[in-house]
Order: C-alpha cells, then structure tokens, then sequence
C-alpha cells in the first residue's frame, strides 16, 4: 500500500481528535449543537450563576403571591410601614400591604411586559429583517432608508405617544407602546444575518437543485439566525424593562392599585427619607434582573454564536 | 468627503418629515383630542368657526403640511392648556437648562467613564480591573431613578455635605442632578472603552511601538487611545437617546425647570400641542446627534463614508 505523507498525517489527525488510537474505528459519540452550545454555556461561570439567579427571581415572582398569606391590594393603615420582619419579610407599604408579596406581583408584570415585548419586538424584527435582506435590491434599499428614518424617533416621548392612543394604560398598552418604540434594531440584526447567510454555499446549493424560496427562507436562513436571535432577546430585555420602569416611575405606566417595580419605586420615592427600602427594593429586583440577561447574554453568545465573540 | 457630507446633511430632511409625518398622524388618533368634533356640544356654527380658526376644515394633508411649514419657520404654534403661551416659549425658558443638563451629564459621563475603561484595559483581569467593572456594570443596570435618590440620600441628608437637591440655579444645586444622569453613560463608556481598548492592544502597530522601544505612556497615548476613542465617538449618538430618557426622570426628582418635565406635565394635562412640538424637538435632537456621529465617524474612519451616505 502505497501511502501518501500528508494522508497519514491526516489520519493520525483525525485519530487524536477523535479520542483515537485505543479504540480507533468505534462510532464517536454524537453530539448536537445544542448539547455543544450547552457544554460551553456551562463553562462561563458567570452566565451559569446568572442563569440561576435569573431563574430564583422567576421562582419568586411567580409563587410567592400564591403562597403569601397576604391580600396584596387590602388596605389596612394600622399596619402601614412595617419594618422588615419575619411575617413582613420585605416591610410594608403607605396602606399596610405586604411589600414581599407586592414585589413579586410588580415583578409578574414587569418581567411580562419585558419577555412580551421583546419577543413581539423580535417577531416583527423576523418579518421586516428576513424580507428586506431576503428580497434584496431596491426593496431592501427602500425599507432600511425608511428603518433610518424611523431612528430618528426619540424612544420614551414616542413611547407615551403610543400609550396616549388608548383609554387606559395597561399590561397589554404598555407592550404595544414599548415595542413599536424599539423593533428597529431587531429588524437591523435580522436583515444583517439573512445577508451575510445568503451567500454560504449550502443555500446556493439549495437554490442549485431547485428549492424553493420559502425552503431557503425557512430551512436554510432563519434556523441559522436563531443562535443571534436568542442572544438579542436577552440584550433587549434590559431596555424595555427600564423603559417600562421610567414610565410608570414618572406615572405614565401602569396605573395603582396594579403594581410593577416601576411604580413601586414611584410610591416609595415620596418616602424615601423616612423609608427607603420602598424605593431600594424595586430598584434592586430591576438591576438583578437587568446584571442576570446581561450575564445570561453573554454566555448565551459564546454558547451559540462562537464567531462574533466580544473582547 | 464633502460630498458624502452634502448628501448626509439632504438626507436628514426626508427623515424629518417622516418623523413629523408619524407624530402628526399619531396626535391625531388621540383619544379626547381637542381637535376632535365629538366631544362637546358645540353649535354648528361656532364648530364651523373654530375649524375656521384652527384649519381643521382642510383635509389632513394640508393641516400637516402647514404644521411643517411651521416647524421649519421654527414655529410650533399656541399651548392648548397654558394661556397666552407658545410652545416656542417652553421651549425658550426651558429648553436651555435641559441642554445644559445634559452638557454637563456627557462631561461626567466622559471625563469618569473614559479613564475607568481605560484603567480596566490595561490591568485586565486584576482586582482593579474587576473594581472598575463592578462599578461599571452596576451602572449599568441601577435605575437612574435609584441613582439620583440615593445621591440625594447620602450627599444632601446623611453626610449633610450641603449640596441643594433641587432646582437649577446656583453651581452647586448642578452638581447632583448631573452625575445621576450622567451615570449611566458613564457606565456605557467604560465598558466600551475597556473593550475596544483590549482589543486595540493586541494590532500589529501596538506591538511594534512597543517593539521599537516607544515607553508605555506614549504607546498608550499615542497609539492605542486614539483608535480607541473611535468607538466612543460613535457611541455618543444612542446614549442622546438615553440622556433624554433619563431627563424626564432626573428633572422631576430634581425639581429642575427643564423641558422633560415639561413634556411629561403636557402628557398628563392633555396639552397636545405642547407635547407634539417638544416630541418633534427630542426628534430634531436625536437625527442631528445621529447626523453629527457620521460625519465625525466619516473624518475618524475614512473607510465608512462609502457605506453611510
């Protein structure tokens, strides 16, 4: 057998990469991209901590009303401004009510309104972006000069615009009004990556043997974005749960006896000399929760989208 | 170069109109409008006046085109709610104590954010690395309404160090109000600075100043920090997003007579307006800002003019 020097070299390559040698020629133990993606989110220590973090407020807020023996919009002035106790483990508020279990309530709606929006946000970034990158030519000109123009809109002003069309501010206004406020970046990342996607060669070889477009669209382009989808989901998170909280902290959100950290924070601001765990607490839940997606994020992208890691 | 600066410049007008374009229609659909018929019980004729009056028997078009036409002879017409007032003089009064506002909340940003970055570059991974990133990232995610409070909290009542926490007179009562909203940028900017820092350190240049002998000062100086700040020019235009933002924010708490408070009155009071013409005013600010960073990024990095016009 006539063997080829660089052929050996090869093999022996693929041999020590592949845990060779002692059982050369066994099936190599398979691994998908998301057990990888998995293996190498694990490895940032941070994001993990993150993540758990992330998941212990989740728990909080979504048990901690079902188990609090409190009504968390009963008024009773005898027990207003508690100090932090076992039975009142966060205090109490102006009108006596359990601040352990209204901060959870307030964190159901903030981190809602945070997740609605953003994925609303991410799901109209999807049809513009893959559309406008997709198409290309003329098209793609039009609607990126017109996403320009639209940066050009002051975020929270055009925010209480929005919020201004409807009778009532509420959890769904505020959804609405914070994601026509902030899609266009969304649509940016989208459009960036169908392009750059487009020119790979699996989908000139899809469009080769004759696929059609929404075959590509579906099977070949938007899969692929999903790693840098769900990393911007987790960037995004902190501007709109900020925005959220801006407005209902000046009064132009969420309106009592409803509670977010927003106006939790708002209703401790009046106090804050003579109480200022009122306005500590909501603050603290907002930059856990803005530290945790951002942690989350940056693991998430070096979990699944290794090429465009940040220094 | 001055050709990729005429076309940016003709550029922001098309945007203008289409940000005005969207204000306008939007004001329009807003419930219990005072321009909208339905609400009182009006007769005929004196209706029919009042349209008259304010050229609201004209289709939409032409009411828009005439509200561009104001806008561009820096006219945004009478406030609805505050007599014998325009909103050019809200904007008069008000606007130039936001402005400095904010001046001096980019100055805090830059001259504490900057070094902050820069000292955590080039002692990457060591305990002041991490102290800077630790102030850096809480920034980032404490609530400017939490900064402010707590500013006011500890320099005014508990340390009792003298400072005023409200209005905008005196040099001093400027003081407190402008690190709030400088904060988060200021945060913005060392994180930024600190990567892209890392990242300037490891080009081939770097490395042969330093190869040549250069000393560190100068290599840093020289050749690193100025192709780092490259990134932190261009920065600047999102961050007038969030200064605005924190404005709304930091003008109330602060009790300071600037147009954010204005502007969020005029929400509550149904000044419609007074609202339309500050929200077409935060969108002049935020297309001129952008308009500024491109050509100034056009001069930085003469590789871009191609891609921006």
């Amino acid at each position: 057998m006539v063997v080829n020097p660089q052929q050996e070299e090869l093999r022996e390559l693929v041999l020590t990469r592949t845990g060779g040698g002692v059982d050369a020629g066994a099936p190599i133990r398979q691994t998908s991209l998301w057990r990888d993606a998995w293996y190498r989110y694990r490895a940032n220590r941070a994001a993990v901590i993150a993540g758990g973090l992330f998941l212990l407020l989740v728990v909080y807020v979504v048990f901690a009303p079902i188990l609090s023996p409190y009504d968390p919009y009963a008024v009773d002035f005898s027990q207003a401004y508690q100090p932090i106790s076992w039975s009142h483990p966060l205090g109490t508020d102006q009108y006596g009510r359990d601040l352990f279990t209204r901060t959870a309530l307030g964190g159901r709606i903030s981190i809602g309104i945070g997740f609605a929006a953003t994925i609303a946000i991410t799901g109209i970034g999807i049809l513009y972006g893959s559309i406008s990158g997709f198409v290309g030519g003329r098209l793609d000109n039009g609607m990126m000069r017109f996403l320009d123009a639209l940066y050009g809109l002051p975020y929270l002003p055009f925010a209480i615009i929005v919020t201004q069309l409807f009778q009532t501010v509420n959890f769904w206004v505020m959804v609405i009004a914070l994601t026509i406020a902030s899609w266009f970046t969304a649509a940016r990342v989208v459009r960036g990556q169908i392009i750059s996607l487009k020119e790979n060669d699996y989908v000139r070889a899809a469009r080769a043997v004759g696929a059609r477009w929404y075959r590509i669209l579906g099977r070949h382009l938007l899969p692929n974005t999903l790693g840098v989808l769900i990393v911007f989901v987790f960037l995004e998170l902190p501007g709109v749960i900020l925005g959220e909280a801006f407005l209902s902290f000046i009064g132009l959100g969420i309106n009592p006896p409803k509670a977010s950290w927003g106006s939790l924070a708002q209703d401790g601001r009046d106090v804050y000399l003579a109480h200022p765990t009122m306005i500590l607490i909501p603050s603290v839940a907002i930059a856990w929760l803005i530290l945790c997606a951002f942690f989350i994020a940056d693991g998430l992208r070096d979990a699944l989208d290794p090429r465009t890691r940040e220094t | 170069m001055t050709t990729f600066v005429i076309r940016r410049l003709l550029w922001t007008i098309p945007v203008l109109l289409l940000v005005i374009l969207f204000t306008f229609l939007m004001m329009r659909q807003i419930k219990g409008n005072p321009f909208r018929k339905t609400d009182r019980a009006v007769p005929a004729a004196i209706q029919a006046n009042l349209d008259r009056k304010f050229h609201l028997d004209e289709p939409w078009y032409v009411q828009y085109a005439d509200y561009v036409k104001g806008v561009f002879s820096l006219d945004l017409g009478p406030s609805l709610v505050l007599r014998n007032q325009s909103v050019n003089d809200i904007v008069k009064s008000h606007f130039p104590v936001s402005l400095e506002l904010g001046a001096y909340a980019f100055l805090f940003a830059i001259v504490a954010g900057v070094p902050l970055g820069m000292l955590a570059a080039l002692r990457a991974n060591k305990l002041s690395d991490y102290l800077a990133m630790l102030v850096a990232n809480v920034g980032f995610a404490v609530p400017s309404f939490l900064v402010a409070t707590l500013l006011i909290y500890y320099f005014a009542v508990k340390w009792n160090v003298g400072l005023p926490t409200s209005g905008w007179r005196s040099w001093d009562s400027k003081i407190l109000p402008s690190i709030a909203l400088g904060f988060f940028p200021m945060a913005y900017f060392a994180r930024l600075v600190r990567g892209t820092m890392l990242e300037t350190l490891q080009q081939d240049y770097v490395r042969t100043a330093k190869a040549k002998g250069l000393r560190r000062r100068r290599v840093v100086g020289l050749h690193v920090l100025r192709n780092s700040l490259i990134p932190v020019a261009t920065a600047a235009g999102p961050l007038l997003g969030a200064v605005i933002t924190g404005s709304f924010i930091i003008e109330t708490i602060f009790a300071i007579p600037g147009i954010g408070r204005y502007y969020v009155s005029s929400v509550s009071a149904r000044d419609y307006s007074v609202t339309m013409g500050l929200t077409i005013l935060y969108a002049v600010i935020v297309i001129v800002g952008n308009l500024v960073v491109d050509i100034l990024y056009g001069f930085l990095d003469p590789r871009t003019r191609e891609a921006r016009t």
